[in-house]
């Protein structure tokens, strides 16, 4: 027991291996795990140099399944797998291990088995329950090559004369009549091991064997009589198992078919798709795929991009044999060109796409995956047509909220169009007003507001031209080396001339040296930042600094008002974002986003920061590259 | 004595109405030209005192216009331009413009300009030898340069660059003109020496060389020397 477990139970640990059995293992850890109530962990030991990339997929694909049921899924390296479960044990102090115990594999094998649960039980005092694993059986029967039938026979027929001079042997020494059934036991064990063929072989084999050891006719009847009733025996026998091997087969082909619709389901992107539909053929059939889909009707756009990848026919070529040629074909059979099959995967709008599959020398698809095939290319059609909604959706979002930020810009231009036009045309109608001549202050208060409505209307404008000019980089900065007291100076003035008084205090470095700047951009750059300092916080003074350091200009525009949230702290910069509460008093919320603009286009960064006077600074940073350039001493 | 005549070249006819009467009104003669071609014609039959000229007119580019008026005539000119095309007022000054205005412009500033223009028109035929304003005060005759009464020095470069200011006090001056007045050919293109001598020139004649009072900037075209009765702060107020 071990404090940093929650439940109090210590933890099953469940050693993974990469084949489809490990399924198996997966599901009895979590029965396991559920019966006696503890957590579960799903290791597998990845040791260098042991697994291909596939099976290592194949085992991150179990690992997930692991996870999916409830467990923590660990994936490790180590020298051995001994080691590797070994320090996962006692990571974990976990007391239980389950593993699968192979059969059917070799000898050495199975001793290198017996000495990992020895070392695993002798460290540790482990219990471990093992769950016996039927060999993984071969996706497809296929012929036996000549080579190996002449193998078959030649070794029938020396079993077959050792099963004589056995027998004959018997019968001689013991008085023994065992002749039929030492045959008999031979014919069994050819036939289970080697298949009808080869018993149908030893079965005529035997008889000029049988001829020769006994000269007895009548008793050959009863010979060949046995040998017949254990053939039919074996032969039934082997039926069975063979169709118990089809029935586990076809299980592991629906397991994986529901992982792969599982994993399909997750997908978002047609990448994702491919790579799935990839990733599980290759586990299950051996065999690389491809997910080809047709871009500008011309050529085929190949997921996952491979390379070395086989070439096929344009989509032209290939569309239309599913077209003309399916009515003549097995309907689950895949189309074999060129060293690959191909399998259409057909949507609401007929075949689109295709799955091109490569055997390994360049073999045809077997008939008895085809249906699986099929059911993976249903999967896979059904993913397809539901990422292109999904994105077709997406596109519909990103359309709708466009359309609703351009409407909104619209909205907000042309209300800060309106209010000074409706002023201006109010006050000079009411001026023009023939009767009862208004009082002479009234007329100038009028007078004076026409020209300020005026002024703002200016401004705006030529802000909404400068920010565009600027956002279509129509407008490029042209840097020039200068002082920057010179482009503040500029600036300071162009304030108080026009009525904006506000105390600016200018600290700058000691000897600044000259900066490329683009004077009239940064003229309007600190106007901006000025005049923005003089609305939002009024009456309080403005310290503006100017220094270098790492390489750039750094500047600091800072006042003592109330500064700015920082949820607001990235948006003051966008067109026509305003501080909620702030008064509409002529700020229409393009001043800051002309100075990002002009930052940027000089290359260097903006940000707001908190003053430590209180209040908000503005902080900028421009590049400074190469020297400044030098000027003649005079003499 | 004559009211001095000036010629408005303006397509737009909403900006002529402003302009006539206003000017009307101040004791100047108007004429009007509403195409570059009509504008050329009335200068060389009207002969008028001040030009203001709009660049962008419907027949031709005005600064052909300008380039012809100069072809014949010393007569100030000034520019109306929008905003945000430095370059072309910097093309028009070196061709001769005497000033500029960017639209919009108020009614102030627009008199304020061509008061400094007609009275350089006159005063550059009868130079006066002392410009003096605000505590600074520059005697060309004698070269002496004091502020408040003390006497500054200047390197002859800078007192270069300043001569070159007081001669065309009140209007402004581009960095090409002032690059050749005070460098030559040499100067040709080298901004850079313009604004270092400019920035001497203000820390030793300028009380906060942050805020000029005198040398002021005009980003993307050049330098004004204020003067009083001209433009400046109050004027554009």
């Amino acid at each position: 027991m071990t404090p940093d477990q929650p439940s109090g139970a210590d933890p099953i640990l469940v050693a993974l291996g990469s084949d489809v059995r490990t399924l198996r293992l997966v599901h009895a850890g979590f029965r396991l795990a559920r019966e006696q109530g503890r957590p579960w962990i799903a290791v597998h030991v990845e040791v260098l140099g042991w697994e291909t990339s596939e099976e290592a997929d194949q085992a991150r694909v179990w690992l997930q399944e692991a996870r999916d049921l409830g467990a923590q899924g660990v994936w490790t390296r180590s020298s051995s797998v001994v080691n590797g479960l070994l320090a996962e044990l006692r990571k974990s102090s976990s007391s239980v291990l389950l593993m699968g115990q192979s059969r059917g594999k070799s000898v050495w094998g199975r001793l290198e088995f017996a000495k990992t649960q020895e070392l695993l039980k002798k460290h540790l005092g482990l219990r471990i329950v093992t769950i016996p694993m039927e060999a993984p059986s071969p996706v497809d029967t296929q012929p036996r090559p000549t080579s190996e039938t002449l193998g078959i026979l030649a070794a029938t027929a020396v079993l077959l004369v050792v099963c004589a001079i056995f027998a004959s042997a018997l019968e001689t020494l013991a008085g023994f009549p065992a002749i039929p059934a030492v045959f008999s036991a031979g014919v069994a064990f050819v036939t289970h091991r080697w298949g009808r063929r080869a018993s149908l072989t030893a079965f005529l084999l035997s008889i000029p064997l049988y001829l020769c050891l006994s000269a007895g006719w009548p008793r050959l009847l009863y010979f060949l009589g046995t040998l017949s009733v254990v053939l039919l025996l074996v032969d039934l026998v082997d039926r069975l198992q063979l169709e118990t091997k089809a029935g586990r087969r076809r299980e592991a082909e629906t397991v994986l078919l529901m992982l792969l619709g599982r994993a399909l389901a997750r997908c978002s992107t047609l990448q994702e798709v491919a790579e799935v539909l990839s990733q599980r053929i290759r586990s299950l059939f051996q065999a690389d795929a491809w997910l080809l889909t047709p871009q500008d009707g011309e050529t085929w756009s190949r997921r996952p991009a491979t390379a070395g990848a086989p070439a096929c026919p344009p989509p032209g070529e290939l569309l239309p044999h599913f077209r003309s040629a399916s009515r003549h074909r097995d309907p689950l059979e895949p189309l074999f060109l060129d060293g690959c099959s191909y399998v259409p995967l057909a949507g609401p709008q007929g075949t689109e796409s295709l799955l091109q599959i490569h055997l390994p020398g360049d073999a045809q698809f077997p008939q008895a995956s085809w249906g699986s095939l099929q059911s993976f290319a249903v999967q896979g059609t059904l993913a397809i047509e539901r990422v292109r909604f999904l994105e077709a959706a997406r596109q519909a979002h990103v359309d709708r909220e466009t359309e609703r930020m351009r409407s909104s810009l619209l909205s907000a231009i042309s209300h800060d169009l309106r209010t000074p036009l409706a002023a201006i045309q109010g006050a000079a109608s009411s001026l023009l007003l023939p009767a009862d001549p208004l009082p002479e202050s009234a007329r100038g208060d009028m007078l004076a507001m026409i020209r300020d409505e005026s002024q703002r209307l200016a401004r705006l404008l030529s802000n909404l031209l400068d920010l565009t000019r600027l956002e279509s980089g129509a407008l490029q900065a042209r840097k020039e080396w200068q002082p920057v007291d010179e482009v503040i100076g500029a600036a300071l003035r162009r304030l108080e001339t026009s009525g904006s008084p506000m105390e600016v205090r200018v600290h700058l470095q000691e000897g600044l040296p000259l900066v490329p700047l683009d004077a009239v951009l940064m003229e309007q750059l600190f106007s901006n930042l000025l005049l923005n300092a003089g609305r939002h916080a009024p009456g309080s003074p403005i310290d503006l600094r100017a220094w270098i350091d790492e390489g750039a200009l750094q500047l600091d525009v800072s006042d003592q008002g109330p500064g700015i949230p920082a949820a607001f702290r990235k948006r003051v910069f966008d067109k026509f974002f305003r501080l909620p509460g702030a008064g509409g008093d002529g700020g229409v919320g393009l001043g800051l986003a002309i100075c990002d603009a002009v930052v940027r286009t000089h290359g260097g960064k903006i940000w707001v920061e908190d003053s430590p006077l209180g209040g908000a600074s503005f902080r900028i940073a421009l590049p400074v590259d190469g020297a400044p350039p030098t000027i003649p001493q005079e003499p | 004595m004559a009211l001095p005549v000036i010629l408005i070249i303006e397509d737009e006819a909403p900006l002529r109405r402003f302009l006539a009467p206003t000017l009307g009104n101040q004791a100047y003669q108007v004429i009007q030209a509403a195409t570059a071609a009509e504008g050329m014609a009335m200068a060389r039959s009207h002969n008028p005192d001040l030009v203001l000229l709009d660049l962008g007119l419907p027949d031709q580019d005005g600064l052909k216009v300008l380039e012809d008026i100069r072809s014949w005539s010393r007569r100030p000119v000034i520019i109306l331009s929008a905003r945000n095309q430095e370059r072309v007022k910097v093309k028009a000054l070196d061709l001769g413009a005497d000033d500029y205005l960017s639209k919009p412009f108020g009614a102030d500033e627009l008199l304020a300009r061509i008061r400094v223009a007609l009275r350089h028109a006159v005063q550059d035929l009868y130079p006066t030898p002392v410009f003096e304003q605000g505590g600074l005060r520059m005697d060309l005759a004698r070269r002496e340069v004091t502020v408040d009464g003390s006497p500054v020095h200047l390197t002859a470069l800078e007192y270069r660059l300043l001569e070159a200011l007081v001669r065309r006090a009140g209007k402004v001056a581009t960095h090409a003109q002032l690059l050749a007045d005070v460098w030559g050919p040499a100067g040709e293109g080298q901004t850079h020496y313009l604004r270092i001598y400019m920035a001497q020139l203000r820390n030793k004649l300028e009380a906060d060389p942050t805020r000029p009072r005198h040398f002021l900037t005009e980003p993307g075209v050049g330098y004004r020397l204020y003067e009083e009765n001209g433009t400046g702060p109050d004027a554009l107020a």
